[in-house]
């Protein structure tokens, strides 16, 4: 009998950001066009092993997760014990093109969610001409914030429970059980302060209204891709953002979250397919 | 489970009120929740007194000024929709009711943020079940 192995092979890959060196976990399947894949705040890259187990995908793409620094089984990098943990803009760009660099990947297509999407739109505005095409799910230049995120990392609270238990709500009620808490699962797992640290980005450093001038969708086609009960990244906040990017093609999901590669991967595809036969296609 | 009958000429929130007092004693979790919340159901309320992940009682306050650790309120409407076998987008989370401003948490928070998916399940206790 064959072992049930799944097509997904996982390395590191060492590169620098900000002058300092990361030792960088990365997961990947298939072969074609390279598609790199962003996780949410404070999670990691297992959010995309439904995406790199199928074979509609992977028989044309190299879809290719690592999880960012301090995230997954990606340490911090040296010195991190006397420093918090706080993501910018800048570095997060950094940590995505040193990531292609580093792999020698030419022109990819890269898709992100969450904090991932929202920095989708930072690469279409500054780097489009360096991908193929850019996919943000659940991406906005701004939402409002909904809690205090000093609760995510205090001495009285479970980091990791507090963090999942805030995120469940954004999981669609329809989303299959399973697939909802191995979602929560990895939010529980987190470094402590970490998913705080990525929502500093989201919330303080990576407020992008009126800042996404010059997007060329002809040049670098750009996706976006919310999900209905997605309150935090909600379908009126992408809107406003698609109504500033002329080009931008946007398509609200139904009976999805703010996880939907990771909470209904069957459902999520519905909407990715299309997406990446067009990308495929040009 | 079996509906509730409804007395002639009760109000909506004390409908709300006295499903979740039916419903909630059967809730417990294998954790050490400590707790006195506050529920408003437009304006009717019901004390929910947590011992060692149970509840120890649900009931309208014997008395006028409860004390309790935190409140959480919200309409009528708002826990109707909530407690939809399928809530609609928006109204499916307490934090989703919250930041449409829906409804309300007062009070100390950390025994909230503390026990929150406990929290968060013992309030979903009147939904529906699904077909």
């Amino acid at each position: 009998m064959m072992a049930a192995l799944e097509p997904i092979v996982g390395r590191y890959v060492s590169f620098e950001v900000g002058g300092r060196s990361c030792r960088v976990y990365f997961e990947e399947a298939g072969e074609g066009i390279p598609l790199v894949c962003l996780h949410t705040a404070g999670a990691d890259g297992r959010q995309y092993r439904h995406m790199m187990c199928d074979e509609e995908i992977t028989s044309r793409y190299r879809v290719i997760a690592f999880d960012m620094p301090w995230h997954g089984k990606s340490y911090p990098p040296e010195g991190w014990e006397d420093e918090e943990y706080r993501l910018s803009t800048e570095t997060y760009v950094e940590t995505i093109l040193a990531f292609c660099d580093a792999l020698a990947l030419e022109r990819p297509a890269l898709i992100g969610c969450s904090i991932g999407g929202r920095i989708v739109l930072q690469l279409a505005h500054l780097h489009g001409a360096r991908f193929r095409a850019l996919i943000g799910v659940e991406a906005a230049d701004f939402q409002e914030p909904w809690y205090d995120t000093a609760w995510l990392h205090r001495g009285d609270v479970h980091g990791g429970e507090v963090c999942a238990a805030l995120v469940s709500g954004l999981v669609a009620p329809q989303s299959p059980a399973v697939h909802r808490h191995e979602t929560l699962w990895q939010y529980m797992q987190g470094g402590p302060g970490v998913f705080r640290g990525d929502l500093y980005f989201y919330r303080v450093d990576g407020d992008l209204r009126g800042r996404l001038d010059g997007i060329r969708c002809d040049e670098c086609p750009l996706y976006l891709l919310t999900g209905e009960y997605d309150f935090s990244c909600a379908p009126e906040d992408t809107q406003r953002t698609a109504a500033g990017i002329p080009g931008a093609r946007l398509t609200i999901m139904r009976e999805l979250g703010h996880f939907p590669m990771s909470e209904n991967p069957r459902q999520f595809r519905r909407y990715l397919l299309p997406v990446l036969d067009d990308i495929a296609r040009r | 489970m079996e509906a509730p009958s409804i007395p002639i000429g009760e109000s909506r929130g004390a409908q709300l009120a006295r499903r979740f007092c039916q419903l909630a004693p059967s809730f417990s979790r294998p954790r050490a929740v400590h707790a006195d919340m506050l529920l408003r159901f437009g304006g009717d309320a019901v004390l929910v007194r947590i011992r060692e992940g149970r509840v120890a009682s649900a009931q309208a306050p014997a008395t006028p000024l409860p004390s309790c650790d935190f409140s959480i309120r919200a309409s009528e409407e708002a826990w109707s929709r909530f407690w939809q076998a399928v809530p609609a987008a928006g109204w499916h989370d307490l934090f989703a009711l919250a930041k449409r401003r829906e409804l309300v948490i007062e009070g100390n928070l950390q025994p909230l943020m503390a026990h929150l998916q406990f929290i968060k399940d013992l309030l979903a206790v009147g939904r529906e079940a699904r077909a």
